[in-house]
């Protein structure tokens, strides 16, 4: 709050001294033309004095750097506490710590009457109101992973494939060698069914922040706080809400862990596909 | 209008205005110099108002870009976030999702609330599997001190009252006055119900969120304009304001994931412009 106000005050002040300035010019040809100027550049100042409310973070950057790519900063945006359970950053001199709540909710409204509705919307209201400080539900929707299904899918079928060769190689017919290609058939059209379409996953989630002069303090307030939290979500809606440890923060932060990297590849390789058949 | 704002934006008027009042001294370009600083006046207004409107453009004609953290970029027009990932880029973009009707303009106390909230779950199911991307739907609350509130809005009715029977005594005040301080009165007055019939109060922001990806910077962020479209339209039939977060928003939404205000006065203060 401090530097936002200086900020704006020395734009404030500037602006007024630039105007003062204009003034105090003695009228001529060229120094109406210096006038204009300090009185352009006294406006100039006053506007960003104004846009300094807001703007700080953005406009000591500009005026410094001075170029199109601005770096507001140069560090990671957060890491990974030791103990894994947490994200932490660093703000001027306070450490900040968030932590992630995970809820498992598994209800859906097709499976229940009015009355239950009804008291399902009550609990995410109240659920709304347990802390006194800030504390951000999130429902997530993703794109399932199914990477390590697909791999072994595709294993299956590469086995499949080399008993048929090998079955071709040596001549053998009948009901075996119609038995194989049947699998192998069926395998794929499993393979293609599964990369066909993407597959969706719903996660529910709290996340809440501690702040501290040293990490394990953030960190210890943001345990605190999640702690309570988890005690009324238990409470509130009748489940078991954990806390999210290590690489599975990252599914609630990171964009890429939205989608997986082989859907990505997959989609575009359709793309291409199409673009070429059209 | 809080009160930061009106010193903000007296302070900087103070400067315009003298620019009029001395005018005369700069004689031949006088005239030029009452048009820059009525110029300034609007443009003050316009930042005060609407920044969200007026630093995108700026930045977009400069062909400006940030770097929130390492990383991450905030594209030139301040809607989206973009990230390369192994040479996959990622646009992240938000909407806003406040449930302004409800908490700010209704002036009776809804009968069927009790409808919504068994039509609620539904809706939001509905809602989700219209939906075919990666998507976040957050909602940043803080439970409120019932006895302040309820004290707060006391205080604001009384003084609702009292401009009424002012503005009754004086006469000459016209009729469109006098609705609005009834107006005003009827939503302070449903305000009491609420809070009388055991509803909590609560500060609460709420966001949709949600990330496309392409190969290049702007197929990205094409697809992301495609998807925010979509999830306002699947979120109509909702009573929410679904607009696309642009500028200073975006910034801070984006920080948080990684931080919280930690008092719920914060929450409102950040979001003074798109709400």
């Amino acid at each position: 709050m401090q530097t936002k106000m200086m900020i704006f005050f020395l734009f404030f002040g500037l602006s007024f001294a630039l105007l003062i300035a204009a003034v105090a010019i003695p009228p001529s040809a060229i120094g109406d033309v210096l006038r204009l100027i300090l009185v352009a550049l006294a406006m100039l100042f006053d506007m960003l004095a104004l846009s300094s409310r807001f703007y700080t973070y953005m406009l000591l950057p500009i005026l410094k750097q001075r170029k199109k790519e601005i770096v507001l900063t140069e560090e990671a945006a957060y890491w990974l506490s030791s103990t894994g359970d947490s994200t932490l950053r660093k703000e001027g001199e306070e450490y900040i710590a968030t932590v992630y709540v995970s809820i498992p909710i598994y209800k859906s409204s097709t499976e229940m009457n009015p009355e239950e509705k009804m008291n399902f919307s009550m609990q995410i209201s109240r659920l709304l109101g347990l802390s006194k400080s800030p504390v951000r539900f999130t429902t997530e929707m993703y794109i399932m992973n199914k990477d390590s299904y697909i791999a072994k899918l595709r294993d299956t079928i590469t086995n499949i494939e080399n008993k048929e060769i090998k079955m071709s190689q040596d001549n053998a017919g009948g009901k075996e060698a119609e038995r194989v290609h049947g699998e192998l058939a069926m395998w794929r059209n499993m393979l293609d069914s599964m990369t066909s379409a993407s597959s969706f996953e719903l996660a529910s989630y709290a996340s809440v922040t501690g702040k501290g002069f040293k990490e394990y303090e953030a960190i210890a307030l943001a345990q605190q706080k999640a702690s309570e939290l988890m005690a009324g979500i238990a409470s509130t809606l009748g489940v078991t809400p954990s806390i999210v440890t290590g690489n599975a923060i990252l599914k609630f932060i990171e964009p890429e862990y939205l989608i997986p990297l082989s859907t990505i590849t997959e989609q575009i390789n359709k793309n291409v596909l199409n673009e070429e058949v059209a | 209008m809080d009160e930061e704002e009106v010193v903000y934006l007296t302070i900087t008027y103070v400067v315009a205005l003298m620019a009029i009042v001395m005018a005369s001294a700069f004689k031949a370009v006088s005239i030029v110099v009452i048009a820059m600083a009525v110029f300034t006046m609007a443009m003050l207004a316009m930042i005060n108002w609407s920044d969200y409107v007026v630093f995108p453009a700026v930045t977009k004609l400069l062909g400006i870009t940030f770097q929130p953290a390492g990383g991450y970029k905030i594209i030139s027009d301040q809607s989206a976030i973009v990230k390369n990932a192994g040479g996959i880029f990622y646009a992240t973009g938000y909407v806003t999702a406040n449930i302004f009707a409800f908490t700010f303009k209704e002036e009776f106390v809804e009968e069927n609330v009790g409808d919504q909230l068994v039509q609620a779950s539904e809706r939001w199911e509905r809602a989700i599997r219209a939906i075919t991307f990666p998507f976040k739907f957050h909602v940043v609350s803080a439970s409120r001190d019932v006895q302040k509130v309820r004290e707060e809005i006391e205080g604001k009715r009384s003084y609702q009252e009292f401009q009424l029977s002012r503005a009754q005594q004086s006469g000459g005040t016209s009729e469109s006055v006098m609705i609005d301080i009834n107006r005003k009165m009827r939503i302070t007055q449903a305000q009491l119900d609420r809070i009388s019939q055991g509803e909590k109060p609560i500060s609460t922001l709420m966001y949709m969120e949600t990330t496309a990806y392409g190969v290049s910077e702007k197929a990205a962020v094409d697809m992301l304009t495609t998807q925010i479209n979509q999830l306002q339209i699947a979120f109509t039939s909702f009573d929410l304001s679904l607009e696309r977060v642009q500028g200073r928003e975006i910034y801070t939404l984006f920080n948080f994931n990684f931080l919280l205000p930690v008092d719920a006065s914060d929450i409102a203060s950040l979001f003074s412009q798109q709400g």
